[in-house]
């Protein structure tokens, strides 16, 4: 495993926004294109990883998306954001694994400890050590929650999504976010319940 | 478990509220009944606990290595991909026509002829499914709402 981690904060160069690195991208600077594609497939592998749980099936859909991202360029419109656009595709490639493998979406549990398996250890990892027992009893739940459930939660809690953005991902009126983030967010606390203490 | 309580509004609003995005009238309302309900500061405590530790959990990513280097397109490449295929296209569509013309001019009899003909139609039969199932797909294609 490398030492390269992706937390929850979209990693920022802040040198340049998204909207220059695209029109730099599009006139043909091979730079822009590579800054774009460091600061977002970290993000679209770990979203894959956290709807797969498996990081070999993760690392091929964060590819094709990335690919999927870099053909569309040149229509992508450049107001939008980037993220929500990467992360619609990497769902969407997502569903297109499990279709290929004739799993219905509903069918798309993942393994807990596989994917609790890929947590970091913080810096000070014994002075952490209860911290990340509890991530990865956390993560665990939430892998044994239903893909649509895991989905908003992973979205919102963890990549922090707006709102507007998460609706855009998933293709839902912003009212039903709300609602169906807490019924995911209930579900999530009733497995926690389930499994004993954890704050 | 906290003791479920009589809510006077939808409860999936305590979520809105634990991520700041009710409007203010919504948010009074939560939390002036927060103040009288143990149960609902109990869901809002679990509700941010939760968050912060996945918000706080970080993934092993793959080292830059791992990632192939995506292929460079300059405009210049782009360009000329685009007046290729045309050209490419216009080309070959020319060769066919003159082709098929001269071997029509150079047919002897009725059968010759009705081999050529019964070959440009099955041609383009082909081409015409292939073209009209490229348009279904473009109509349906999932991106298309992504690119606007």
């Amino acid at each position: 495993m490398d030492e390269s981690r992706m937390t929850s904060a979209v990693a920022q160069d802040d040198e340049a926004t998204d909207r220059e690195l695209i029109d730099q991208a599009r006139s043909g600077q091979w730079d822009a294109q590579d800054t774009l594609a460091r600061r977002h497939r970290q993000g679209a592998f770990v979203l894959a990883l956290q709807m797969l749980g498996n990081r070999d099936d993760a690392m091929d859909v964060a590819q094709d998306a990335m690919l999927r991202f870099f053909t569309t360029l040149d229509s992508f419109n450049r107001d939008r954001r980037v993220q929500p656009w990467l992360f619609t595709i990497v769902r969407n490639q997502v569903r297109d694994l499990w279709r290929r493998r004739q799993r219905r979406p509903g069918d798309g549990l993942v393994d807990g400890e596989a994917l609790a398996g890929q947590l970091v250890d913080s810096a000070n990892p014994e002075a952490d050590l209860q911290r990340q027992q509890l991530r990865k009893s956390v993560w665990r739940a939430v892998a044994t929650l239903s893909e649509t459930k895991r989905e908003i939660i992973v979205l919102r809690d963890f990549h922090d999504l707006s709102y507007k953005d998460i609706s855009d991902v998933l293709k839902i009126p912003i009212g039903t976010v709300m609602s169906r983030l807490h019924g995911a967010r209930k579900q999530l606390k009733a497995k926690l319940e389930e499994g004993g203490p954890h704050v | 478990m906290s003791e479920p309580c009589g809510r006077t509004f939808d409860e999936a609003l305590i979520s809105g509220y634990v991520d700041g995005t009710l409007v203010q009238g919504d948010a009074q309302r939560v939390q002036i009944h927060l103040e009288d309900c143990a149960s609902c500061r109990a869901l809002v405590d679990e509700i941010t606990s939760v968050r912060e530790t996945t918000i706080s959990s970080a993934f092993a990513t793959p080292a830059d290595h791992e990632w192939p280097a995506e292929a460079p397109r300059s405009t210049a490449s782009r360009t000329a991909r685009r007046l290729g295929w045309p050209v490419l296209a216009a080309w070959a569509i020319l060769v066919a026509g003159v082709g098929l013309l001269e071997a029509w001019r150079d047919a002897d009899d009725l059968l010759e002829r009705l081999i050529l003909v019964a070959g440009v139609s099955g041609l383009s039969l082909l081409f015409l499914s292939v073209l009209l199932d490229r348009l279904k797909a473009r109509k349906s294609d999932r991106y298309n709402e992504v690119l606007k």
